[in-house]
């Protein structure tokens, strides 16, 4: 007669883990200012990220520094209930140092420590998907030394090991009431690593033509022994334990092919064509320490698509010490229509961007970037939570940066 | 340069355009006419809930619920459209006997604590519950009461004269109290004072759930005789006989479409199939558990030489087996699998001494059992019965909700269906922690009762090309724990 009227199991379809479009293009200022192009031209040392190949066409040793702000908004409508997510400021910062090993050497090494992925969105507690997302945030930092050698005058190569660290936290509603209808919580809270790698291959054609080839592998992004938090009403405690999770996010591999064109002396036209692998998110899983009949491990169906994202960008020499830059970008949805969920409610975007670049002195530039975002609007239905709405996100994008040659 | 201060300007465009993505879904009423909701019916349309009923039950009984939408079309607001006049209580703390919560049951046998439900323990009936309810708005003082939900009543009831003074339900605020009218009469004098546009009939379940309840003990055929003495009285645990149901139910369609306006309409909701319900579901039927052979030995000799004969289909052996017990004809048996054991048999008052033996050496008695034979009569007659409504629905060219199919659906995770998924929340029948079903096993949870009005408005949307937004489900109380 144990426990009999308790011998079913409570199905959390609540629990509907992370979702996608979890990409962040913003590692390098000039590039995030021409519409995240960047993998043809060889700037600044942002490049151990853009294209490592491109390390060993440095002159000098650099040092480079930047620090953005990502202001998501995203809207909610069901016809019914209208929502707009809560505002929250993410400020990721980037690191470079890098270049010949000395003047004039073929050889350069370089280390980087980027966020190339990353998501966060927080929706009012009380709302109406709240058993499938309250707030959801990711963010992933990877650490990448690098290794470059620029083989002739045409051709150079470069490569790093990944390293990815980062950090996950969920919040959701549990269907569980208590006496005054108040919904149970989760709160879930881990960090994860992974290992990969970035290659690159750069080819300076002409003083006028430069392609770059780079292929960034997919990284497992691991969560081991995360805490979950459960607050249940008293009844409920021994089916909702405290206890640990674990879950795999894979960060996908994304295969760039990149021209840049300088037609004259002050115009770069810069043009990358990005792959990226999203369907190795096919099903999200998060798995708890101790199962009980209320609290199941959770498959999540994703079913991501790859996607083709064309990039275009211009920089304008204004002067010895100026520069203006421009660009747009059309990244795809990896989110077939039937995944449409709250946690990440992607789809097709549009992105426009601007900046400058000032050298007040021979070895040192600061750079401003600015890129405003906004997906299209779009409706559809998670199907796997039954959950239906209309999304538009918005996102806008400051950024300012530093860097010096020695 | 230029082009640059284009594309700064652009920028900044975007950064002054937050995302809007209001959507706003016209609710129209499409070929029909919701100006003036009335709703007929039982225990489900009055938002009876865990065996009782409760003011927070009524305000968001799925009538209630629906005429909240069809409020959503515009049109004229005035009059006895803008009100929903429902007999409400004035607490929750249940009428006329205690609600049902969860609590705790300490098993003295296993040591173990497990949680029930129980009389809510500080019940006191509120006083002003029991008073004849009134309609306090001077203006609309004409009697109108658009919920005529009464609970627990029957098509068998309609034609029962001073069926008040058997329903306490009624006894609250059926005018026409006389011991000379009927339900039928009250309904037929309520409809000529509010003009419905619109109506829902959703009666019919407590016409087989007497019967279900007794476990079977009464008269299932569909032919019962009155009680003696009476002409058209039917004892609660018969199955009403289906010559009376079809009558009675034409009867008062046709009082509830009495006052037709143009373009008026409604619905008709089919019975649901109380053997899917949790109260007979809860203990299965193969629930005798054997830890030790030498006691399955020791069944197996005791029933094999009891007189007179005692069929076992199945030697009892450690594990599940077949719970012995009393059927229809008084014979001892052991059931088959199919069989339902209903959720009130007294498996928790027992000591432990007999509790092992509940079902194993003493027979559960057949009022605590559906045997095969009382299953097939409870299911011939919901079969007929939704036959006969579906086909008054077609007579009558109104919207059918099939209610029974979509319980079906929401089904038990045991055998394998996936549940009715909402807004991220699996609802299944599971007693409990299925989030769907209340306390009582036979009721809805206000959850419960919001899918059913969810699966009104589909219905009512596709018949009718009407455009009434769905409700948020989640919005209401599910199963409230301690």
């Amino acid at each position: 007669m144990k426990k009999l009227f308790l011998s079913a199991s409570l199905f959390l379809g609540s629990l509907a883990a992370f979702g996608a479009g979890y990409q962040l293009n913003m590692q390098g200022l000039r590039q995030l200012a021409m519409g995240g192009t960047g993998s043809a031209w060889v700037w600044d040392a942002s490049t151990i990220f853009y294209n490592p190949g491109g390390l060993a066409c440095l002159k000098n040793i650099q040092i480079y520094c930047n620090v953005i702000d990502i202001i998501p908004r995203t809207g909610y409508s069901n016809g019914v209930e209208n929502q707009m997510s809560v505002k929250k400021t993410f400020t990721p910062i980037n690191f470079y140092l890098g270049g010949p090993i000395r003047q004039g050497s073929p050889w350069a090494v370089g280390i980087g420590v980027y966020e190339p992925f990353g998501n966060g969105l927080q929706w009012n507690g009380d709302w109406v998907g709240r058993y499938i997302d309250q707030s959801t945030t990711l963010k992933v930092y990877f650490v990448q030394p690098t290794l470059s050698y620029r083989v002739g005058s045409v051709l150079s190569v470069g490569a790093g090991m990944v390293y990815a660290l980062g950090s996950l936290d969920m919040n959701r509603a549990l269907p569980v009431q208590d006496q005054n209808g108040n919904d149970g919580q989760a709160v879930l809270h881990g960090t994860g690593n992974g290992v990969g790698f970035n290659a690159g291959v750069h080819f300076k054609m002409s003083d006028g033509l430069q392609i770059g080839l780079t292929y960034r592998s997919q990284v497992s992004f691991d969560v081991n022994g995360g805490s979950a938090q459960f607050n249940v009403p008293f009844a409920l405690r021994n089916y909702f334990p405290n206890t640990n999770f674990g879950t795999t996010i894979p960060l996908p591999q994304v295969a760039t092919l990149g021209f840049a064109v300088r037609p004259g002396e002050r115009l770069t036209f810069q043009f990358d064509l990005n792959y990226t692998g999203w369907n190795s998110l096919d099903t999200l899983r998060v798995n708890f320490g101790q199962q009980t009949t209320y609290l199941r491990n959770i498959a999540a169906p994703r079913k991501y698509k790859n996607v083709f994202t064309p990039r275009l960008g211009v920089n304008v020499k204004l002067s010895r010490a100026f520069s203006v830059m421009g660009g747009i970008a059309y990244d795809p949805t990896p989110v077939p229509d039937n995944y449409l969920s709250p946690d990440l409610p992607d789809a097709n975007r549009v992105t426009l961007s601007c900046g400058f670049a000032f050298k007040p002195m021979p070895r040192l530039t600061i750079l401003a970037a600015y890129e405003g975002m906004t997906t299209v609007k779009r409706t559809g239905i998670y199907e796997y939570a039954q959950f239906y709405g209309t999304y538009q996100s918005t996102a806008s994008v400051p950024g300012i940066g530093v860097y010096y040659n020695f | 340069m230029k082009k640059a201060s284009i594309i700064f300007g652009l920028s900044f465009l975007f950064a002054a355009c937050r995302p809007n993505v209001t959507v706003t879904i016209p609710a129209s009423s499409g070929n029909t006419d919701f100006s003036v909701y009335m709703s007929f019916g039982s225990s489900y349309a009055g938002g009876f809930s865990d065996n009782s009923l409760e003011v927070s039950g009524q305000v968001n009984s799925y009538p209630n619920l629906l005429f909240q939408q069809f409020q959503l079309v515009p049109g004229d607001a005035g009059g006895s459209k803008s009100y929903f006049v429902q007999p409400l209580l004035n607490s929750n703390n249940g009428y006329p006997y205690a609600k049902l919560v969860l609590g705790s049951f300490f098993n003295p046998c296993t040591m173990d604590s497990i949680m029930i439900p129980v009389n809510y323990p500080s019940f006191v009936m509120d006083p002003t519950d029991a008073i004849r309810y009134t309609w306090q708005n001077s203006n609309y003082n004409n009697g109108q009461i658009n919920n005529m939900a009464v609970p627990g009543m029957r098509v068998a009831d309609l034609p029962v004269a001073g069926y008040v003074l058997a329903n306490p339900y009624a006894a609250r605020f059926f005018l026409k109290n006389a011991p000379t009218n009927t339900p039928l009469d009250e309904i037929g004098y309520r409809v000529r004072n509010t003009h419905p546009s619109f109506v829902t009939v959703d009666i019919g379940l407590q016409d087989i759930l007497g019967f279900a309840l007794s476990g079977g003990v009464g008269d299932g055929t569909g032919y019962a005789s009155p009680i003696t003495g009476t002409t058209n009285v039917y004892q609660d645990s018969a199955i009403t006989p289906y010559a009376v149901f079809q009558t009675q139910y034409d009867a008062l369609v046709l009082q509830a479409i009495n006052t037709p306006s143009p373009k008026g309409g409604g619905a008709l909701f089919s019975i649901p199939d109380i053997t899917a319900m949790p109260y007979f579901n809860v203990f299965p039927s193969n629930g005798l558990v054997i830890t030790r052979q030498t006691l399955a030995d020791s069944l197996n000799k005791y029933w094999k030489s009891y007189t007179p004969k005692v069929t076992i289909n199945k030697d009892f052996q450690v594990g599940n087996n077949q719970y012995i017990v009393m059927d229809h004809n008084n014979n001892i048996r052991q059931s088959v699998p199919g069989e339902l054991i209903l959720m009130d048999a007294p498996f928790f008052d027992t000591s432990c001494a007999t509790m092992s033996s509940f079902g194993a050496h003493v027979p559960i008695p057949n009022k605590y059992v559906l045997t095969t034979e009382e299953l097939q009569e409870i299911r011939s007659a919901t079969a007929i019965f939704n036959n006969y409504i579906y086909n008054e629905s077609l007579k009558y060219h109104l919207a059918y909700v099939d209610v029974n199919k979509y319980l079906n659906n929401v089904g038990y995770s045991s055998v394998g269906t996936t549940g009715v998924v909402f807004n991220g929340i699996t609802y299944n029948s599971n007693f409990i922690s299925g989030g769907f079903y209340s306390l009582d096993g036979v009721h809805l949870t206000q959850r419960g009762y919001a899918q059913i009005t969810n699966l009104t408005i589909q219905q009512v949307d596709s018949f009718y090309h009407a455009t009434l937004p769905l409700i948020n489900v989640n919005n209401y109380n599910g199963v409230l724990y301690y």
